[in-house]
């Protein structure tokens, strides 16, 4: 490992084109000329997430005529296929004329042809590996939990085997700024910062997913608790989309500290759309569920008297006890397979597809509420096998 | 004495390479440390008040943790005076270095400024635990919890107020897997690989630490301040506490006397075996001199005064969940002899034959007459509870209208029972089979 600061593995030399008149190009031999371009403005765009673009501009002492431009590197991966060579100074006089790789060399030769001596600057990008960006978010939500002041960090991190003293970093928004990343250096800079963001609390039950008889289980159930946050204006947001990242959010204790509420990793979040951030779980609040009813309704027979459709009828039942000191809005999430018709419910909802039912309830502090479901699934088929059978005989 | 996280101020000797070791100006040390612990995750918050004393200008601090097990992402710097006029540019883990971070700060203002640094770090836990004494009726219980904080983080906290979490979190990563990564936020596309454990070093030669810091308690135990914050509880531990790396510490949590409790027991095949469990049932409400909080999740161990002397029997244990406010619960203590379930089968008839075109059986019932025989031979009375499960929704009860369908399924017989006294229920259960069911 090279311990120098200030290293440059990425080499570009200027290779005088001493071999006029010499028709074969295979027999030259590479003579590197010492004469090191200096590394002028370098960006590192990191507005794609997948790779990482760097673009060079280093100023080369062309002759007139041919010129060979040896681009070398070691120890860090490039995209050969990725690497372009733009000429600024004289674009009319300057022509790139091709390309080669020396065997077994992490380099190529670019052939330039200049009408004059020229001092001439160029633009060198090329995808660079194992340099990125990450985002972290972190929140301090208030003691009321209606808002959060959310800031959100960027960390820049460069293992790309280069080291970069000063560089321009872009992201897909904002301005560049300036910044140095050594090699295997990670830097972590605020870029966003955001405060009084509302938020909205939800808590979550789904019965598909959570047991339905918490006294049963050695574990308390807990309810999935998530914060809500709508990148929009209102919400002082909604200037670009919110990157995936780690968020860790906290809270004001009302003692001039903080506790940790809880992380969750989120989803690039589109302007307008909205971050959900899991942070714990409420175990304050407690649904116990049970089916009371499943019955055989409206049979149906083939000649043998056995049973080829038939209705149900059901009765579930959920008990939802809040034990909190403050009130709390369940969604209360319910499954129903197959056809159905809802015969009656004490509770309203909202049919978020065929099989989905949401329930908004509102539970006071302290308060208890209780659903009762009474719904027929309709057109069972006892044996969808059998069935098929009969039909494919 | 041992403190291994330090923090260097660094004054930018120019050289914006100078990532090696630059001029020491001063290290602050730590004025105030505060301890958030967690119970469900091992997790720690920690909380430092510092002074710097900062040029105008660039300055830089370093910030390192060595054998610790600090999450180095979670690290965050807070100025409490002229916020406004201090920048942090950015916070840097420079290469080929482990566990130091190097924040870059730019100042408008020269000289000292309280700073607060934050981290979530791991090795520090806490737990619950709860001892309760039965009366001799066993008609109430003296109920003390008590919390064991336990500190293998590798730093030793001095004077740390610490604070307790009683909830469940979400995390996405363990924090000591983030200590132990060799970059703190990994590396490119990798899944970022493990450093060689460094494990916190367990401080055996402090003994001295933690006979210092009983001497200097107060001579009557500390409270403990409890709220609620969102889904969590938080418990204040009165005053500081040092818990040097490697020790724990006890401290009461709370105490209740004279909770009303139920001696509980219950039958049920399905869940118990043939078998009557023991609970200790109340609940966590201001009727049982509870209901301040919830109760944190932990075991109880049960006893019960046998004599005037304040001699004790032990009952047995329970490990139980966490009991929101004016919850019930029901404390399992295990299976017991003296009191007994048995339920008999009398009587088996099946009836109500169907048939089909060719003369098969599709459908019958079947009946049974049970007589559930229910003894207490204990000297104090007790409530049973006896749960039947049918393994089928087409049934009925007859000669008995004492039971409470719980679903489907299932039904509950409650009987209370004077001290050594016995009881028989006597139920019939239809079940309807093949066709009789649909």
């Amino acid at each position: 490992m090279n311990n120098k600061t200030n290293k440059n593995i990425v080499k570009v030399m200027a290779v005088a084109a001493v071999m006029l008149g010499v028709a074969a190009p295979a027999a030259w031999g590479r003579i590197k000329l010492a004469a090191l371009p200096e590394r002028a403005a370098t960006v590192i765009r990191l507005d794609n997430p997948y790779a990482t673009l760097i673009e060079e501009e280093r100023v080369l002492t062309l002759q007139q005529g041919l010129n060979e431009v040896d681009f070398s590197w070691k120890g860090v991966s490039i995209d050969e296929d990725s690497i372009r060579l733009a000429v600024l100074s004289h674009p009319d006089k300057v022509k790139l004329l091709n390309v080669s790789y020396p065997p077994g060399e992490a380099a190529l030769v670019w052939q330039i042809a200049s009408e004059q001596p020229y001092e001439e600057q160029v633009r060198i990008s090329y995808l660079l590996a194992n340099i990125d960006r990450l985002i972290t978010y972190k929140a301090l939500a208030n003691k009321a939990e209606t808002g959060v002041d959310l800031k959100s960090y960027l960390v820049l991190r460069n293992f790309s085997g280069e080291d970069f003293t000063q560089a321009k970093v872009l992201l897909d928004y904002g301005e560049a700024f300036e910044q140095g990343i050594s090699n295997e250096e990670t830097k972590q800079m605020l870029f966003l910062k955001a405060a009084e963001v509302p938020i909205e609390k939800v808590w979550t039950f789904d019965a598909a997913l959570r047991p339905w008889d918490p006294e049963k289980e050695a574990q308390n159930v807990g309810i999935p608790v998530s914060y809500r946050i709508v990148n929009d204006e209102k919400s002082k947001l909604g200037q670009f989309a919110l990157w995936d990242g780690k968020a860790r959010i906290y809270q004001d204790d009302g003692h001039e500290s903080t506790i940790f509420l809880g992380e969750d990793v989120t989803e690039l979040v589109p302007v307008g759309g909205k971050m959900q951030l899991y942070i714990g779980d409420s175990r304050d609040i407690v649904v116990t569920q049970r089916k009371m009813r499943e019955e055989k309704i409206n049979i149906r027979r083939n000649t043998g008297n056995q049973i080829v459709l038939y209705d149900t009828d059901e009765i579930i039942t959920a008990k939802l006890e809040n034990f909190k000191d403050s009130p709390a809005v369940l969604t209360l999430i319910e499954h129903i397979p197959g056809q159905w018709q809802m015969k009656k419910c004490n509770l309203k909802y909202e049919r978020k597809d065929a099989g989905t039912l949401e329930f908004e309830i509102k539970l006071a502090a302290h308060g208890k509420e209780e659903l009762t479901m009474h719904y027929q699934r309709l057109n069972v088929v006892p044996d969808v096998g059998r069935l098929e059978r009969i039909r494919n005989r | 004495m041992k403190t291994i996280i330090r923090a260097l101020l660094l004054i930018a000797a120019g050289a914006a390479a100078a990532q090696a070791k630059i001029d020491l100006v001063t290290l602050p040390s730590r004025e105030t440390v505060q301890l958030t612990i967690y119970n469900s995750a091992d997790l720690t918050l920690a909380r430092e008040s510092r002074q710097l004393t900062l040029k105008e200008g660039e300055n830089r601090l370093e910030f390192s943790w060595a054998n610790t097990l600090i999450d180095p992402t979670s690290l965050e710097m807070l100025f409490k005076a002229n916020a406004d006029k201090i920048d942090i540019a950015d916070l840097s883990y420079p290469p080929r270095v482990r566990e130091l971070g190097l924040w870059q700060i730019a100042s408008g203002v020269s000289g000292k400024v309280p700073v607060e640094i934050t981290y979530l770090t791991s090795g520090l836990s806490w737990r619950a635990f709860y001892m309760g004494t039965l009366a001799d009726d066993e008609k109430t219980m003296h109920l003390a919890g008590y919390v064991r904080v336990t500190n293998n983080s590798g730093e030793d906290y001095e004077n740390a107020q610490t604070r307790l979490i009683v909830g469940k979190i979400h995390l996405i990563d363990q924090i000591a897997e983030l200590a132990q990564r060799q970059w703190p936020y990994g590396r490119p596309g990798e899944i970022p690989p493990m450093a060689p454990m460094a494990r916190a070093a367990k401080g055996r030669e402090e003994k001295m630490a933690l006979g210092q810091a009983v001497m200097s308690m107060e001579m009557a135990p500390k409270q403990i301040v409890k709220e609620g914050l969102s889904e969590y509880f938080l418990y204040t531990i009165e005053g500081t506490e040092t818990i040097p790396t490697g020790w724990s510490k006890r401290l009461p949590s709370f105490e209740a006397g004279q909770v009303p409790v139920v001696n509980l027991y219950k039958y049920e095949e399905e869940r118990y075996g043939s078998e009557v469990r023991r609970f200790l049932s109340f609940k966590n409400d201001k009727d049982h001199n509870l209901g301040e909080t919830p109760i944190p999740d932990g075991q109880l161990k049960v006893y019960r005064q046998v004599d005037a002397a304040g001699h004790l029997s032990y009952e047995g244990q329970s490990d139980f969940k966490y009991i929101p406010v004016d919850q019930e619960v029901e404390l399992d203590l295990g299976a017991v002899q003296n009191v007994t379930v048995e339920p008999v089968l009398m009587d088996y008839q099946s009836d109500k034959y169907l048939f089909d075109k060719d003369g098969n059986i599709i459908g019958w019932d079947e009946s049974r007459t049970f007589k559930i025989e229910v003894k207490n031979t204990r000297e104090i009375p007790v409530k049973v509870e006896i749960l039947r499960n049918f393994n089928t929704s087409s049934w009925d009860i007859s000669e008995n209208n004492e039971y409470e369908k719980v679903d489907k399924d299932t039904i509950k017989f409650s009987e209370e029972l004077a001290a050594r006294s016995e009881k028989v229920i006597n139920y019939v259960l239809t079940t309807h089979h093949g066709t009789r069911a649909d």
